[in-house]
């Protein structure tokens, strides 16, 4: 057995906060063998990213207490001189981050940033030689044209270029240790899948100790050799991957696993309605012009989001709305509900066309199509009670008042899984899965025949996504509700759909029966989507890229 | 880059139109005086009112009362009544001084700002942040003619360190220029020191959250560096735009100042002219004031772009 | 973080306002400010009962030949050369308790007590003004954009060309000879609510423009649009969704608007364009002592200190109310006439 590269012992973290003390990380023990990609599986607040923060001594607050042994190479990192810590961050542990966005810093050049990584632990490398290793470093890692590219600003990159560039940075000086946290979550789907390849094969080129952190198994199955599943601060799971995931001894590891929503299951199949659409869109376009100002050479530019779009919703079914961010489906989710204006283009709803009506026209049509959003925190007014919140569309329509709407809004609580009592609360006090319940009770107030829901479990974790899934299908099984379900993921969308409509650019590339789609597209794009999803099963995950090198 | 400069130079042109209308409105439209009596002052009496409303045109409608108003500012022909001195050549000789206190006092306040800003953020919750913070709140708590009139009774009058007002041209005796000046810039500074420690200090504790400066960290950039060419540099940034605002603003605190220390620039022109009630001086000051603040903030806008990339480009990022 | 949702406890639900209120009880230094901004309060609308019960004068009441009787000996008010008396303290049992205000001979004390009224009215006066404009006219701008938005900026953006000390001078020059006429409103030359118009309509763009880039963040929160697609008109929108979001910032700039204000109104009254005789603010007082600033120190400092006394107070209070009510604020907005707040990027 080779010696461990880094051996993390009894790690805890502990933060001091105004209303107590926090337990961030409790007694996590592990091995990074040298070569080898580790994976740190978890949901939000299981401590996986603080025990990568800690091995790196970068704990942001005051008022935390780190306890433990964390050694690379036999060396003692914990409670070292920050000097000697400052030597080892960059140079033999180096650390990527979710967000390469703002990972960078926006007012200095991307070249600029790698070159002083470099002198900053070789003051000895001249500038030139720093940038030509900087040129070199942006062509390994896949950036097109690195010797132009190397003068850019953050913001001139792509999402995933600068993913790259950060990835670049982190190699400049050939670490033995590379933790990336949560490397691809910001990115797109096919982005992503080029990430994941990239940091593979680096670890194998140059035999880079690698830590993956990620709450998303399909990323775990398709580059980790080893596993550690963290729950509340502790170390649930350990092993070897296939282990893991098809011998988990752990009951969270189980669960966890079970909620994982797979690309090959389906929902049962439904009985598909003879009578008319409810929902028909037809040629629908949203343009946004974008203004060049007084002294332009090329007139009036335009955004074009939704950019000629046709689909039908059928009575009592589920249409999936699968897209990448751009691809124009947040737009056309508004724009179908009448919330934003089309700029041309027809939409009738059973049978009458709401296309380019007014406020006050539209008003007495609302009820009947609502929506439900995607993000937990900003849906819910802060400063609004969650029993005003539910009530707020039934008084705005005029339906109910007083004790009426009191007793009306306690049965909404009550049928997507929340207690009476939370009617006085406010929503900084509920979790996320318990604040989309609440939009849920607020969508179906009115009664509506229809409910577009915008990516409504993206921003919860993998574990509650399952249970509101649950909730929205008996909800449309209970309310004979018709969904259409617009999503980034597409193992989400095929789980929950009758039919699947894939955007692209402002248009719908293909769309069909969802089992058609899924395993036989035609489009071109919807094949590299569907190629790029990452399979969170690791025979399976094998088997694809067995066949995809091959082929 | 030359598009945006075009872009911002034909908006400026916009505001100072809009400026010298609402100056004009302010002293000829909006008081319920006859705007000939007001320009004349205490000197009015039948006749000279008679010929000033020939001069300005008060008889003629509105806009051709405007133009005939910013005729008579821009060619230099505009007199006080009282003084009979010529407004705009007065104001010309004021620059020189008016020049020396605001410059002085922005390089003094931009210094210990940005200094005393820098050490609160980097000793954030300790005891220097504390002490800091005190004397910054006080600073913009101070009324500053008051403040001027203290120091200029105590350590003028009374204890003779300074000497008594009057202003000493740099070339003529650049000792005695700075002499002269000392505690007018101080006075003018201190209520700036103030506030730009507290606004630095406050980017800065907000720069230190983002996820750039943690990249520089995880980078093994010492804590200085990662202090200074990283979250000092983001912080300067709205500073810079602040500064821009300010400096050219600085021309109603010079009134006092200099109207208190006896400097004879333009401020004081204006606080004799404030408190003999004489109406031509403050209409042109007021007027080349508010153009000079739009002016120096076009300037600033466009040095803007160079210093955050992002604006330079604009929307055609992404 | 590995905490549990509070959602299951049956703990009584505590709404942002109350948490605020908890975190402003525990800023001990912002409570004692508060405490000196009250008594500051109280001090100034005593004055009728010391003018009348003690001093047996009003602030404006010249007493140039008399004579007082201070422990036995008779002293001059104003003495030959024009000197006023220093300050007496109980010695004439409390009558020109801090001494003469100078060739008129009027009591120092009376016209600081009188002058805190008017001062603090003012301030206070002006800064609701300028809270309620600049509130009203951000929302409309950020909600409406468009054509309403470029209009109230355009007019906004005018009045933030000019350095705010010079604006308030041309128009209280202006106006203090005439008064205002506009329409049905009618205010005399020497009336307080000129000043206090002056001073709230040249601040509001400051108060306008951050609410505008406020109203403009929170009108793309998906809870905005929650409340358009049950129906919520514009006006139910702006003041039931936006509005209650926007309270904090609104009370933070309300309470940094006294402090302003106070200090523009000394400003304008020290060189004679802002409160007008008869009546009194700290500002004219300052004006007035400085004349005798050799002969008399003590009439220019004392007023000055209880302003500064006075905006010390709401600034440290403002500071605290901010960190109380939004913890993890950007509020840059900071004190001082004259200075603005950046506004984010320019283009």
């Amino acid at each position: 057995m080779s010696e461990a590269l880094l051996a993390v012992q009894g790690l805890r973290v502990r933060f001091a906060g105004e209303d107590g003390d926090v337990q961030a990380v409790d007694g996590a023990s592990f091995e990074l063998a040298p070569g080898e990609v580790l994976a740190i599986v978890g949901e939000s607040g299981s401590g996986k990213s603080v025990t990568a923060q800690a091995v790196m001594g970068l704990i942001p607050s005051r008022n935390a207490t780190v306890e433990g042994s964390v050694r690379l190479r036999g060396r003692e990192l914990l409670g070292a001189e920050e000097s000697e810590m400052q030597k080892v961050r960059g140079a033999q542990i180096a650390m990527v981050f979710q967000d390469p966005m703002t990972s960078l810093n926006p007012v200095y050049r991307v070249g600029a940033q790698i070159v002083e990584a470099i002198q900053a632990h070789r003051p000895e490398v001249g500038r030139h030689e720093a940038r030509v290793r900087t040129v070199e470093l942006l062509d390994s890692v896949g950036i097109p044209d690195p010797a132009q590219r190397v003068d850019s600003y953050p913001h001139e990159f792509s999402g995933g270029m600068r993913q790259r560039a950060m990835i670049a940075m982190a190699l400049a000086l050939e670490p033995d240790v590379l933790i990336a946290d949560e490397p691809t979550t910001a990115l797109d789907v096919t982005i992503q899948a080029q990430i994941l390849r990239l940091l593979e094969r680096l670890n194998r080129e140059r035999d880079l100790a690698t830590i993956v952190i990620t709450h998303d198994l399909g990323v775990v199955a398709e580059v980790a050799n080893r596993v550690l599943v963290m729950n509340e601060g502790r170390i649930v799971e350990r092993g070897e991957l296939d282990e893991v995931f098809y011998a988990a001894k752990d009951p969270y590891t189980r669960k966890l696993l079970d909620a994982v929503l797979r690309l090959d299951q389906a929902p049962p199949l439904r009985e598909r309605s003879t009578a008319a659409p409810l929902l028909e869109v037809t040629d629908l376009v949203k343009h946004y012009p974008v203004k060049r100002g007084l002294l332009s050479d090329r007139g009036v530019d335009r955004v074009r989001a939704v950019d000629g779009v046709s689909f039908n919703v059928e009575q009592g079914e589920t249409l999936g709305l699968v897209g990448e961010s751009g691809s124009g489906k947040t737009t056309l989710s508004r724009t179908v509900l009448q919330l934003l204006q089309p700029t041309s283009g027809s939409v009738r709803f059973e049978g009458r066309e709401i296309a380019g009506l007014s406020r006050r026209e539209m008003r007495p049509l609302r009820p009947q199509m609502q929506m439900i959003f995607q993000d937990p925190y900003a849906s819910l007014n802060p400063r609004k009670r969650v029993g005003q919140i539910v009530g707020e569309p039934l008084r705005l329509q005029g339906r109910a008042s007083g004790e009426e709407l009191r007793r009306a809004v306690h049965e909404l609580l009550e049928r997507v899984g929340l207690a009476p009592e939370h009617y006085g609360r406010y929503p900084h006090e509920f979790s996320g899965g318990q604040r989309q319940r609440i939009g849920i009770a607020r969508a179906l107030a009115l009664r509506p025949k229809l409910i577009v829901a915008d990516e409504p479990v993206s921003a919860l974790d993998v574990s509650i996504r399952a249970q509101i899934l649950a909730l929205l299908a008996e909800l449309q099984q209970d309310f004979g509700l018709t969904y259409v379900f617009v999503a980034h993921d597409i193992g989400v969308v095929r789980h929950v759909s009758d039919r699947i409509a894939v955007m692209h650019e402002g248009r719908i590339v293909e769309q069909g029966p969802a089992d058609e789609v899924c395993e036989r597209p035609s489009d071109p794009y919807t094949k590299s989507l569907l190629a790029a999803v990452p399979i969170p099963d690791p025979r399976e995950s094998r088997a694809r890229r067995a066949g995809t090198a091959s082929s | 880059m030359g598009r945006f400069a075009i872009r911002r130079l034909a908006g400026m042109v916009a505001v100072l139109f809009a400026v010298s209308v609402l100056v004009f409105l302010i002293f000829n439209v909006i008081p319920n005086a006859d705007p000939a009596k007001q320009l004349a002052g205490r000197a009015a009496d039948p006749q000279l009112i008679a010929s000033i409303t020939e001069e300005w045109g008060f008889d003629d409608p509105l806009p051709q009362q405007y133009l005939t108003m910013m005729g008579n500012i821009f060619s230099g022909e505009v007199v006080s009544y009282e003084t009979e001195e010529n407004v705009d050549e007065r104001i010309v000789e004021g620059i020189p001084a008016t020049f020396s206190l605001c410059i002085g006092a922005a390089v003094l306040w931009m210094f210990f700002g940005i200094l005393f800003g820098y050490l609160s953020a980097v000793r954030a919750g300790g005891k220097l942040d504390r002490a800091l913070t005190v004397v910054a709140v006080t600073g913009i708590s101070i009324p500053v003619f008051w403040l001027a009139a203290i120091l200029l009774n105590y350590l003028t009058y009374q204890l003779a360190i300074f000497p008594s007002g009057g202003y000493v041209g740099l070339t003529e005796n650049p000792l005695e220029w700075a002499n002269h000046l000392i505690l007018p810039w101080v006075t003018l500074a201190i209520v700036y020191v103030g506030f730009y420690s507290r606004v630095l200090r406050s980017n800065m504790l907000d720069a230190m959250d983002e996820d750039y400066v943690r990249t520089a960290r995880a980078k093994g950039l010492s804590e200085r560096r990662v202090m200074t060419r990283h979250v000092l540099r983001n912080s300067l940034v709205p500073i810079v735009t602040l500064f821009g605002l300010d400096f050219g603003a600085l021309l109603g605190g010079a009134i006092l100042v200099e109207g208190i220390f006896n400097l004879n620039g333009i401020g004081q022109y204006a606080y004799e002219s404030l408190l003999n009630l004489e109406l031509p001086p403050i209409m042109a000051i007021v007027l080349f004031g508010a153009f000079f603040v739009v002016l120096f903030n076009t300037l600033v806008d466009i040095a803007y772009a160079y210093l955050d990339p992002r604006v330079k480009l604009g929307s055609s990022a992404q | 973080m590995a905490r549990k949702p509070h959602g299951e406890s049956a703990a009584a639900s505590a709404g942002p306002w109350r948490l605020a209120l908890r975190r402003l009880r525990r800023n001990r230094t912002a409570l004692a400010f508060a405490a000196l901004f009250v008594l500051i309060v109280v001090f100034s609308l005593a004055a009728p009962l010391w003018a009348n019960g003690v001093a047996d004068t009003s602030p404006n009441a010249t007493h140039t030949l008399e004579k007082v009787e201070v422990d036995g000996e008779t002293r001059e008010v104003v003495n030959p050369e024009g000197r006023p008396v220093g300050p007496l303290w109980l010695g004439a049992g409390g009558k020109f308790f801090l001494g003469a205000d100078g060739r008129l001979g009027r009591d120092e004390m009376v016209r600081l007590m009188y002058g805190g009224r008017t001062s603090l009215f003012v301030g206070i006066a002006a800064a609701l003004i300028t809270t309620l404009l600049g509130t009203a006219f951000g929302l409309l701008a950020g909600y409406y954009r468009g054509w309403v938005d470029a209009t109230i900026a355009r007019a906004m953006d005018v009045i933030w060309a000019f350095p705010v000390i010079l604006l308030a001078i041309a128009l209280g020059l202006s106006l203090a000879v005439g008064g205002l006429q506009i329409g049905p409103l009618h205010l005399s030359g020497g009336s307080i609510w000129i000043p206090i118009l002056i001073i709230g309509v040249v601040y509001t763009p400051y108060v306008a423009r951050p609410i505008r880039g406020e109203v403009l963040a929170l009108r793309e929160k998906e809870f905005v649009e929650a409340a358009v697609s049950q129906g919520a008109g514009p006006l139910r929108v702006m003041l039931g969704e936006l509005l209650p979001n926007l309270l904090s910032t609104v009370i933070v700039f309300f309470a940094i608007g006294i402090a302003n204000s106070m200090l523009l109104e000394s400003i304008l009254s020290f060189l004679g364009v802002g409160v007008q005789p008869p009546d009194t603010s700290w500002g004219t007082m300052i004006g007035g002592g400085f004349e005798l600033i050799t002969s008399a120190p003590l009439l220019t400092v004392i007023p000055g200190a209880m302003l500064l006394l006075t905006v010390l107070a709401v600034n440290v209070f403002a500071d605290g109310l901010r960190d109380a009510l939004d913890p993890k604020a950007k509020l840059r907005l900071e004190a001082h006439a004259g200075i603005a707040e950046p506004e984010g990027t320019p283009v």
